[in-house]
């Protein structure tokens, strides 16, 4: 039996910017269970007259990491909890969350590969925690991922990305700009499509399992290529992320 | 329903991983692998591909396939309601 789903208090004992709209909250938990990657946790704040909502936000960081877990927030300017998340939130600060939880987007190694990651915006996040998975277990299954964002701006752990995919000859990591590409960009200006996404796979043989978040928009057309394209409708794992655009 | 509203409820559209920590509170387990049959259309989804609507006062889980409403789940401050006539069934492993 798997352990009841439990609130727990964790402290925030880091807060990391990592674009204008995006921080990740580093949480200790005293109840910490590795999760897999993909999972999410649901975060709940009660404001001073009782009034109580949640939230849900993938783990981005690897179970390896032990007593903690990576949140990142991106901030959606009229939410009633994100500019919480991101602007008030400070290392000390306590914050209640249950987790990990969810049992159908998820990948780790002992599923294999090849793996086709597909993420938009902030749905990048549960991606990236299967990427530094795949990395703390030196697994060389072969990887791609296909981000699309809006600007270079945009580009959450652009640096890990490149740091990842430098010394990893399996993994390929595909920037798509759909606003605004930085100046000299020769690679992708345009939202992700079929074509795009054949480029992409191309080298990953077959047996192939794909992973898609982002906003719900983009998931549907990305599911739907995909599944047009001959992959098993059962290996298309998505997980919609509701109206941001990108 | 006009194009606009449909639009706009397509782009608020979440899937069944989305309220994944609702339905284990109600389960006790995850369910988010478990399979629902669509009573109307006798599609399989594993609940966590349902499509799931969460911007109204409770939440609506719809057939993929068919779109018809599988399941609802509204709380209030001391009980949780599940209408759950959507589904033929819905099948779980016995191991969780």
């Amino acid at each position: 039996m798997q352990p009841a789903l439990e609130w727990q208090v964790g402290e925030v004992t880091r807060v990391r910017t990592e674009t204008p709209r995006t921080k990740t909250l580093t949480l200790a938990l005293p109840k910490w269970m590795a999760h897999r990657p993909g999972q999410h946790y649901d975060v709940s704040l009660t404001a001073p007259d009782g009034y109580r909502t949640e939230r849900s936000y993938s783990a981005a960081s690897e179970p390896e990491r032990a007593g903690e877990v990576d949140l990142t927030v991106e901030r959606i300017d009229d939410g009633e909890v994100s500019p919480y998340l991101d602007d008030v939130l400070m290392p000390g600060d306590q914050l209640e969350v249950r987790g990990p939880i969810g049992g159908y987007f998820v990948w780790d190694v002992s599923l294999g590969g090849p793996l086709l990651l597909i993420g938009g915006g902030s749905g990048v996040v549960p991606l990236m925690a299967m990427l530094r998975h795949r990395a703390a277990q030196k697994a060389p299954i072969p990887a791609r991922l296909l981000y699309s964002s809006r600007s270079a701006q945009e580009v959450i752990y652009r640096t890990e990305f490149e740091r990842l995919a430098d010394g990893d000859g399996e993994l390929e990591v595909v920037f798509t700009f759909t606003r605004h590409a930085p100046p000299g960009w020769t690679g992708y200006q345009r939202r992700i499509d079929p074509a795009m996404l054949d480029e992409v796979m191309q080298s990953l043989g077959n047996g192939v399992r794909s992973y898609v978040c982002g906003p719900t928009l983009l998931v549907e057309a990305v599911s739907n290529a995909l599944v047009a394209m001959g992959l098993p409708a059962g290996r298309v794992r998505t997980e919609r992320f509701g109206p941001t655009g990108t | 329903m006009d194009d606009e509203v449909a639009d706009m409820n397509m782009a608020l559209m979440v899937d069944g991983n989305a309220v994944a920590g609702e339905l284990q509170q109600i389960f006790g387990r995850d369910m988010t692998t478990a399979v629902a049959r669509c009573a109307g259309c006798a599609s399989d989804a594993e609940m966590g591909a349902l499509l799931a609507f969460t911007r109204g006062p409770g939440v609506v889980l719809r057939c993929p396939t068919c779109r018809a409403a599988i399941a609802r789940i509204v709380e209030t401050t001391t009980a949780i309601y599940l209408d759950a006539r959507g589904a033929a069934y819905v099948r779980m492993g016995s191991r969780p």
